[in-house]
């Protein structure tokens, strides 16, 4: 049961549902947790493939790094979020239109 | 034998909270379905014997960003904390609507074809191995690790989550009056 075609297939279904967030949500708080399911399925996959195939531990050291990039990403992303609701008082992603013309 | 157990565990609690916080109307639900998705995948860094991972994985997404993120939807939250986007045929989730829906499952058959295709090739080129379930600590060898072949990527994570820091800061600061 427990082998290298399990954990791909559970990183393939996070992929895919990160993906299917990313693109359908119209919610930027959303988009935001879609990105968090992507970069987890590639980390994911990271420990998989360090654990059956390579047997070191560099999978090990990459997804920690992925997962610091991660909280940055967020933090930022986040900051951001807030203050695109101090100026349109909506963090809906339609609205994002300042830059269009 | 618990090994199994904790991984069969772990692997419905991640695919069952990811699919959950991809249907669900609520914003604030969806990110209590992340946590429950994040902590999953903690579970399969564990039996995969990534201790260090695990550990990590638990106090930088659980302890930090989930955290960020429902007060990012509490300080944001405002009208829309609940969609009421006209959604497809009765029955499919809200928060978009049926076209982004559509393109989004349109883009997620693609990805899930050409991935399965290349599955079946790496685990061809890979056949199961039997592996034991002896798990060493490696927190001593990721240590070392950190330290010596992969120093100058160590550096300038600290140097980017400094940055990161202080740009938040500088991005959220309160409005000027006037």
């Amino acid at each position: 049961m427990m082998g290298l075609a399990s954990y791909l297939i559970i990183s393939l279904i996070l992929f895919v549902v990160g993906l299917v967030i990313i693109l359908s949500r119209k919610n930027i708080v959303a988009i935001l947790l879609g990105i968090e399911l992507v970069l987890n399925a590639a980390a994911l996959n990271f420990v998989a493939y360090s654990r059956y195939v390579t047997n070191n531990l560099d999978g090990h050291v990459f997804s920690l790094f992925i997962i610091a990039i991660a909280a940055a990403e967020s933090a930022i992303g986040l900051a951001i979020v807030i203050r695109f609701f101090q100026i349109k008082e909506t963090i809906h992603i339609d609205e994002a239109t300042q830059l269009r013309n | 034998m618990f090994i199994e157990l904790l991984f069969l565990t772990s692997a419905l609690l991640t695919v069952g909270s990811a699919i959950g916080a991809a249907v669900t109307r609520n914003i604030m639900h969806s990110c209590v379905f992340l946590l429950g998705s994040l902590l999953g995948i903690a579970g399969l860094y564990a039996t995969l014997g990534a201790d260090f991972v695990a550990v990590s994985q638990i106090m930088v997404y659980v302890g930090g960003v989930v955290i960020l993120m429902l007060f990012a939807v509490m300080l944001t939250g405002g009208k829309d904390f609940v969609s009421r986007a006209q959604n497809l045929l009765g029955l499919a989730p809200a928060m978009g609507n049926k076209w982004t829906y559509t393109i989004g499952l349109l883009t997620a058959l693609v990805v899930v074809l050409t991935n399965v295709k290349l599955i079946t090739n790496v685990v061809k080129a890979y056949p199961a191995k039997v592996i034991g379930n002896d798990f060493p600590s490696t927190v001593n060898q990721i240590g070392h690790l950190l330290v010596k072949e992969h120093v100058l990527a160590f550096e300038l994570s600290s140097v980017l989550l400094l940055g990161a820091l202080v740009g938040a800061a500088i991005i959220a600061r309160p409005r000027r009056q006037g």
